[in-house]
């Protein structure tokens, strides 16, 4: 340990960045959540670096940068995961690549998207703040970020001689990422709804923005990256509603082409782009909404990469030693509901005898072949880094679920679980039911389709999208940070489907939120998985992977946790 | 014939119509707040607002169903929901894409099942006839997407012979855009290849019992003469009415071959409408393959005219 080196990083570095170098320098936070959180909070890569080598890490690698991510092999890594695949060799110049991907739902407005294929089309030009790194964000159009001393202001220092695609939109300043800025507050997006207000965020100089932040917020460079979608930066005169296919811009390295909603899209390289050159000739988006179509014309060799495939139906990519399989640890899981306000399963115990009857292996192995991470009854997945293991896993166990029933005076139930007709949840419905014939419980299945399930309900039943059921399944798909799932689902009531009302994990939520250092993010992490494995509003099996497939004959593309097919770093294997 | 083309017009008019009519009952009478469907179920209640004031779903039903009218006979159906494109233009691509695969199943069917029909009529009962009549039988039974599955899987996955996916790329040449719908085209052409084979064969061979036949061949004309000039203008009808309507069928109901082929057609155009709720486009396909179903009947029906000429006669009658 150099302590020397130490000191000095100390007197350089904010507060939340001492308490980071803290952290490591005690091995309270692995050297790749070092890395991690250090990206978060604006360290840059020779300090991280500096640090590590302090610490005595016999660390083979060094904190990279996106630019620097070329023609690293696969992996799984994190929440916020950025993997790069592909056969292992030098890309070479030339070469289109052609992506199946899911087709756009709707016009490709980038502050109203909400779906995987438009957000993988939308992030070709356009870019992020803060860009998918090795293992977490990067710089992108912000080439440094810092906070200020309880990190409730947050300063963000921008790419300077970038152009937009469109010459019209000129030079990218700090005031396109103010306008899109206040549109996406304006449309209260997801991430930053509660968080930026209108107004919140301003330019101090053509290159330099501050944003000023409703309450502390130590993770806030994820909600302006490329894991809250919808934040690309648009040019300032780029209005809410204006869509991508109809006025193509960007500072991006892809230039749109070529775009038919029905069949797909076609990229050439930008050659302004700040980035330098890319590999590929071209990029063909080929659309498809279904998902074997989608994995055929890969295996048949009608595409080259396929940006999502479940696992089941998949063994034609998983099997295949042609294609790089790329398996994304994420948080996407399915949480199944039980009301705590009334009906059959306001008794703790009720619902921790259901959770008790649920195979998790077994759901595991039937759905996803093994990839899945199994859940414990609380929404912070594995894979986030202040994920405390410390909480004993819960197992099937048919004697204590029913000595749990016996006491709480249940001798037999009866109930209607409810679902929407999405990817595998019918037949974890199923699973479920059959799971629960061995603690005597009948339920009826009610499958619905996602429009009856999601747009009736939760339009008649506003504000709690539950469609007046006491039992039934939820799906919930990733992001950085757990804050949607504790805050919407367990806390504030708007999708708190179980009614659940917890003071104790309000209080932890509360800690969570304030809490801006690793121990204190994962003390109250402990507290907040102990409070919902023991009251189990919702019983959460697992925790699915996203997978991506890519033929070996490419290398360098990258595939983030939401989903979403990088390739300006992908090129044809020499 | 004028005449006989007039009554044929009026009525497709109104049949026409009376299909937009229940297409407009259909859409607008089942529950559903159609903004709301569009953006999904967790856009703001005033984006929704908004969205179906701009479309007009806000208005009365009789409003709505004027508008629908106008845009049916002005054949102007707007901007569809879930792009920016307008509908006609979304449409012409589809209907060109579903009208190149169609016609080459057309052209491969149609001669392929009418010669098996007349040589199996030719060879009643015997091993020929049976093997053709079975052969058609057992490949009709077969869903179209079932057939295409399996081609798709043996021929293109399996042995790599022919493209996975039926669109072809920009700039392909004729004879390369050949290659590429020939699977989708043949699995159709095993599924109706039985349909017009037995349709023929019925034909034939209740021609070749016939008096006229008889006397034909009495006169002493040779068998090719009395086959082409009086058998087959005579029991041709019947196949001719049933390729009128596989036409239409062919265009706007192949959306099995058209998903496993990832074949950009009308059918799969609807599919994706119903899908994302997107009505001017669904209204409008549904319009196009009702036109083509009532011109395709109507030639097979001008066609029936034009080779039985007693049709005519009735209809002066």
């Amino acid at each position: 340990m150099d302590f020397k080196v130490l000191d000095g990083a100390r007197r350089n570095a904010g507060p939340l960045q001492v308490d980071l170098v803290e952290a490591y320098a005690s091995g309270r936070l692995s050297r790749r959540n070092f890395v991690k959180r250090g990206t978060v909070l604006g360290l840059s890569v020779p300090f991280m670096s500096t640090i590590i080598a302090a610490c005595g890490s016999d660390a083979k690698t060094t904190p990279t940068t996106a630019a620097a991510t070329a023609g690293s092999t696969a992996g799984s890594t994190g929440a916020t995961t950025a993997t790069t695949a592909g056969a292992a060799g030098t890309p070479v110049k030339g070469g289109n690549l052609k992506i199946a991907s899911q087709t756009p739902s709707g016009p490709l407005d980038p502050v109203a998207m909400a779906d995987l294929g438009s957000y993988g089309i939308v992030a070709q030009s356009f870019e992020f703040l803060c860009a998918l790194g090795d293992g977490d964000i990067a710089p992108g159009l912000a080439l440094s970020w810092s906070p200020n001393t309880d990190g409730s202001v947050w300063t963000f220092k921008l790419r300077t001689g970038v152009k937009w695609q469109n010459s019209a939109s000129g030079a990218f300043t700090a005031d396109d990422v103010v306008a899109t800025m206040e549109r996406l507050v304006a449309a209260k997006n997801a991430g930053l709804n509660g968080v930026l207000a209108a107004g919140g965020c301003v330019a101090k100089d053509p290159s330099t923005v501050e944003f000023t932040l409703t309450a502390a917020n130590g993770l806030f460079p994820y909600l302006v990256s490329v894991y809250n979608a919808q934040t690309v930066i648009t040019p300032k005169a780029y209005a809410t509603g204006t869509a991508f296919e109809a006025s193509p811009d960007g500072t991006g390295p892809w230039k749109l082409t070529k775009y038919d909603k029905s069949t797909g899209a076609t990229f050439v390289p930008n050659t302004d782009w700040w980035g330098g050159s890319v590999f590929l000739d071209q990029v063909d988006w080929v659309f498809s909404d279904d998902i074997s179509t989608q994995v055929s014309g890969v295996v048949g060799g009608a595409t080259d990469a396929i940006v999502q495939f479940a696992a089941v139906g998949g063994d034609a990519l998983l099997n295949s030693s042609d294609f790089t399989v790329i398996n994304s640890r994420t948080a996407n899981h399915r949480e199944i509901w039980m009301r705590c306000d009334k009906g059959q399963f306001t008794d703790k115990r009720v619902r921790q005898a259901f959770a008790l009857c649920l195979d998790r292996d077994l759901m595991n192995q039937q759905l996803f072949k093994g990839t899945a991470d199994i859940g414990n009854d609380h929404p912070i997945a594995p894979v986030y880094p202040y994920f405390d293991d410390s909480v004993p896993q819960r197992k099937k166990d048919i004697e204590g679920a029913k000595k749990l029933l016996a006491a709480a005076g249940v001798t037999s139930l009866k109930a209607v679980l409810n679902a929407p007709k999405l990817q595998e949840i019918p037949e974890l419905a199923v699973l479920v039911q059959n799971a629960a014939k061995d603690i005597g419980w009948d339920l009826t299945l009610n499958i619905e389709s996602t429009d009856t399930f999601y747009n009736e309900w939760c339009l008649t039943y506003d504000p709690i999208c539950d469609g007046g059921q006491e039992f039934g399944i939820v799906d919930y798909g990733h992001r950085a940070t757990p804050d949607v799932y504790l805050n919407a689902a367990y806390a504030t009531g708007t999708w708190n489907s179980a009614h659940y009302k917890s003071d104790d994990f309000n209080a932890a939520f509360k800690e969570y939120q304030a809490a801006l250092d690793v121990d204190g993010h994962k003390a109250a992490c402990k507290k907040l998985e102990t409070i919902a494995n023991e009251d189990v509003p919702y019983a959460i099996p697992y925790f699915y992977p996203s997978l991506a497939a890519v033929s070996k004959k490419f290398t360098g593309v990258r595939v983030s946790a939401l989903g979403q097919m990088f390739v300006d770093t992908a090129g044809k294997v020499s | 014939m004028a005449r006989y083309l007039l009554k044929r017009l009026l009525l497709a008019i109104v049949t026409l119509w009376i299909l937009a009519t229940i297409v407009f009952v259909i859409v607008n009478v089942l529950p559903g707040n159609v903004g709301r469907q569009v953006l999904g179920g967790f856009a703001s209640e005033q984006s929704v607002k908004d969205f179906n004031h701009r479309i007009g779903t806000d208005k009365p039903l009789l409003v709505q169903y004027g508008r629908a009218m106008r845009n049916l006979f002005t054949l102007d159906f707007g901007k569809s929901y879930s792009s920016t494109a307008r509908v006609t233009t979304i449409l012409g691509k589809d209907l060109f894409r579903s009208m190149k695969l169609a016609v080459m199943a057309l052209l491969i069917t149609v001669p392929l099942g009418i010669l098996a029909g007349r040589f199996a009529a030719r060879r009643k009962d015997r091993l020929a006839d049976r093997a053709i009549v079975m052969t058609g039988l057992a490949t009709s039974s077969i869903p179209e997407f079932v057939t295409a599955a399996l081609l798709s899987y043996l021929l293109c996955i399996k042995f790599h012979l022919f493209h996975v996916y039926a669109d072809p790329p920009d700039g392909t040449s004729v004879i390369g855009q050949f290659r590429y719908l020939f699977l989708p085209a043949m699995a159709m052409v095993i599924v109706y290849f039985g349909y017009i084979a037995r349709m023929t064969r019925a034909g034939v061979a209740n021609s070749l019992e016939s008096d006229y036949t008889r006397t034909a061949t009495m006169k002493g004309l040779s068998n090719t003469r009395v086959m082409n000039r009086h058998i087959m203008r005579n029991a041709l009808a019947p196949t001719i009415t049933v390729i009128g309507v596989q036409v239409g069928y062919l265009f706007g109901g192949i959306v099995g071959v058209e998903k496993v082929f990832n074949y950009h057609g009308i059918g799969l155009e609807m599919l994706t409408a119903i899908k994302n709720h997107d009505i001017p486009v669904l209204q409008a396909a549904v319009l196009v393959i009702g036109i083509i179903y009532m011109l395709s009947t109507l030639v097979a029906d001008l066609l029936i005219a034009y080779l039985n000429p007693r049709v005519l006669m009735e209809v002066k009658r």
